[in-house]
């Protein structure tokens, strides 16, 4: 083995290169703020165990749906446009500790959460806007319905909006659809292992057949293709899988060895088109220029942009919130695209926060 | 009463930098954690005071001891901070090593710009078990990898060693007879510097807004109080307001604590009553201060909290001459500040406090003290952090302020 020499602090650079070890590995561009799962100064935060959030959706009024996992799930809601600026609890699935999905469906919410009997559906009404916030307010929290049981004693591993009023629900072993109405599910699919699916802009829902293959769910046509697209590797699923779906219809897997996979538009052209700084990616979203953000890695997570313009992935860095709420973030769960191309992270830890990244922008290419 | 004290410099390790540890064994004798932080590829070095011979003892180089050595390349085994925690019935003394310092051919190590380098990153905390009456190690162990362990509490009746690993701040327990730790969960960002334990086996801490944070292992949950502790209520929102340090009392039934970090205050909690203790706000320890610039914080500091033999609370609490203004060009060079460490008594039955002495340290100033403690003859000994080589002060404590066995009953976290 080499012998190390001791570092001469003499040296010139060294300045440079403690601030760097000392700074550098947090997020480098864009900035992020961590927002307490709580409307600052009016309410308590949801308890440490039981706010590591595992799934977030966007809902009406750009306001972001969310639940949590732990010693208990929640529901909750953040708003952060106009005079607003908090995070509502909604209330606490009953005999569940965990939140696979949250989508919202016109007017309502739903959640899929897991207890010790198995998956269940959950159902409550949007929240209104708020009067302003900094002055004073009100709000009603309606109760939530339980909604049913997709498969008795599964646990649901992911739920999607269907295109239109119902969902698409993965279990561990099946692939079921709910209609919007009633307690009824319909099985759409026998599969060995649930997945993560992910609902494009058109009402189309794409998710994972098998490591190699791709179904497909067209809410039109109400058809369901098995095989809708094949993927050009084996893909590997130990550690779950991501997505996401872009405005112009590009679609993004992510797995758990890193691998990033796009599939176009009109699908059947899917390739590798990178590899994640770390492994496995654990959220992933697009924002309004294309441009992906994620975060990927185990213990510490990194953040990463992949640019489709440019065909370039970077690790952009390890979350620190530095406005107002001083945290470290290392875990995340999900992520969702907000109104303004800022990308909500949900922290998959305790005490877990809302972080809110803003990308830094790109420079404006001017017209001729 | 008016105390002197004598300095014992680490002269066996001269580029140690600080002792963040100090604490009585369960032999009733001072052990002390000559630490080396800043310098790359450096160990700490365990000492003890002879009180035969009037010095410290250099019992070993933990890097050695542990099989990690100083060169590896890694992050080093570089100190122990805040983590001995006696055992009285089989005479080991518990230590867990924490990190910071750099590799050897790097200027600075962050856990966080590491933690997925394989070759950087501080292999883990280990577990010592130092067997007091043999003088040599009874074996040591992982508590958990790639983390350092920034304090270390021994429940002796159940056999279990809590923890706070640095950086990720999650609280973890360790099984000494299966010798398997478990992480019961994440609290924040800061780390506290201090856990302790009431008499119903529950484990205490605080949070990064300074909320109590207890462990009740009946309950099987990490729980926040819904209050924060007391603050400079001027310019602190309870944000960082975290146990430095937390001293029992003699009868059990209470500790003392000083707050981490601007602004230090002396707090008394009786955790058996209510819900979440009942918590007396004991005021500031330090000056008051220009609230417009943030004061250095090895400038502005209260450590060292331990009972003596004659029951009353002693800590060592920093004061300075002019506003600070010497941020970090030179953070040795305070000579315009002359900061000074004043041992204080805190009489337990009138809340009164009374300076007693001054730490004098002939080469430099000795305003900061990490942690005190009383030995079997009933002597003060705090340990310092300041300009290289650090060490320990001794305050021989006047008879009338002793008695055999002043140390017990043992504090038993770091």
């Amino acid at each position: 083995m080499a012998t190390r020499k001791k570092y001469d602090r003499s040296l010139p650079g060294t300045r440079e290169l403690v601030d760097k070890i000392h700074h550098g590995i947090f997020i480098d561009e864009g900035s992020m703020v961590a927002f307490p799962l709580c409307f600052p100064g009016a309410t308590t935060q949801i308890p440490a165990d039981e706010s590591r959030i595992t799934a977030v959706c966007s809902g009406p009024h750009h306001m972001v749906y969310g639940g949590t996992s732990g010693r208990a799930a929640h529901v909750f809601v953040g708003m952060f446009h106009g005079v607003t600026g908090c995070v509502v609890d909604l209330g606490m699935p009953e005999d569940t500790s965990g939140t696979a999905a949250v989508c919202c469906i016109k007017d309502a919410w739903v959640a899929a959460c897991n207890g010790p009997a198995g998956g269940q559906l959950f159902r409550g009404s949007c929240q209104p806007v708020p009067f302003d916030l900094i002055q004073e307010w009100s709000f009603s929290l309606p109760p939530m319905e339980r909604i049913g049981m997709p498969v008795k004693g599964e646990r649901i591993v992911h739920a999607v909006p269907d295109g239109g009023e119902g969902l698409l629900i993965s279990t561990t072993s099946r692939l079921v659809r709910w209609s919007g109405a009633g307690a009824s599910f319909g099985v759409l699919s026998e599969h060995a292992e649930g997945n993560r699916m992910v609902c494009l802009p058109g009402g189309v829902v794409l998710g994972l057949r098998d490591a190699r293959s791709v179904w497909s769910w067209d809410p039109a046509s109400r058809r369901f293709e098995k095989s809708a697209f094949a993927l050009p590797q084996t893909i590997d699923t130990s550690s779950g899988i991501r997505w996401a779906a872009g405005n112009a219809g590009d679609v993004y897997l992510g797995d758990s060895v890193g691998n990033m996979f796009a599939l176009g538009a009109a699908g059947g052209d899917a390739r590798k088109v990178a590899t994640a700084p770390l492994k496995p990616v654990t959220s992933l979203a697009a924002t309004a220029d294309g441009r992906v953000f994620g975060t990927c890695g185990e213990g510490m997570e990194h953040f990463l942009c992949y640019n489709p313009a440019t065909g370039k992935i970077r690790d952009i860095g390890m979350a620190v919130s530095i406005f107002e709420r001083r945290r470290y973030g290392y875990a995340f769960g999900d992520a969702v695209t907000g109104r303004d191309g800022q990308v909500y992270f949900g922290e998959n830890d305790d005490l877990g926060h809302l972080w809110i990244y803003f990308p830094a922008l790109l420079p404006v290419k001017r017209g001729s | 009463m008016k105390l002197k004290s004598k300095f014992f410099q680490f002269t066996g390790h001269p580029l140690s930098d600080s002792c963040w540890s100090l604490s009585v064994g369960p032999d009733g004798r001072i052990y002390a954690a000559a630490c080396c932080e800043c310098q790359p590829g450096e160990t700490v070095k365990v000492v003890r005071y002879n009180e035969k011979t009037d010095a410290l003892d250099y019992l070993f180089d933990l890097d050695v001891m542990v099989g990690d050595p100083r060169d590896s390349g890694r992050a080093t085994q570089c100190k122990i901070h805040y983590s001995f925690a006696p055992s009285l019935h089989d005479g080991i003394m518990y230590m867990a090593t924490h990190l910071s310092g750099p590799p050897i051919d790097l200027p600075a190590y962050s856990p966080w710009y590491f933690w997925h380098d394989k070759e950087r990153c501080f292999r883990g905390a280990v577990l010592l078990a130092w067997d007091t009456k043999k003088d040599s190690p009874a074996w040591s162990d992982t508590l958990y990898p790639k983390e350092g362990c920034r304090c270390l509490l021994h429940d002796e009746e159940r056999g279990l060693l809590y923890s706070i690993s640095y950086p990720r701040d999650h609280l973890f327990v360790f099984d000494i007879a299966k010798r398997k730790s478990r992480d019961l969960g994440r609290i924040g960002s800061i780390n506290a510097q201090a856990l302790f334990l009431d008499r119903r086996h529950r484990v205490w801490t605080t949070s990064d807004y300074g909320h109590l944070v207890r462990y009740d292992p009946d309950k099987g949950r990490v729980e926040h109080s819904p209050e924060p502790l007391p603050h400079n209520p001027v310019f602190q929102s309870g944000w960082h307001s975290v146990f430095y340090d937390v001293a029992p009392s003699p009868e059990g039934d209470c500790v003392y604590a000083s707050t981490w970090i601007a602004a230090p205050r002396l707090i008394r909690i009786w955790p058996e009553e209510g819900s979440w203790g009942k918590v007396e706000d004991l005021g500031p320890a330090t000056q008051d201060r220009d609230t417009w610039i943030p004061v250095c914080t090895f400038l502005d500091h209260c450590g060292g909290l331990t009972f003596a033999g004659d029951r009353k609370l002693y800590y060592v609490a920093s004061r300075w001459f002019k506003p600070d203004t010497h941020q970090e060009k030179d953070v040795y060079k305070m000579d315009a500040q002359k900061p000074q460490g004043v041992i204080w008594q805190l009489d337990p039955q009138t809340l009164k406090r009374r300076e007693i002495g001054v730490l004098e340290r002939s080469d430099y100033f000795a305003q900061y003290v990490s942690r005190g403690a009383v030995d079997h003859n009933g002597d003060l000994f705090f340990a310092h952090v300041g300009k290289t080589p650090v060490g320990i002060f001794r305050v021989p404590m006047p008879a009338s302020h002793k008695r055999p066995d002043a140390h017990l009953p043992l504090r038993m976290w770091g």
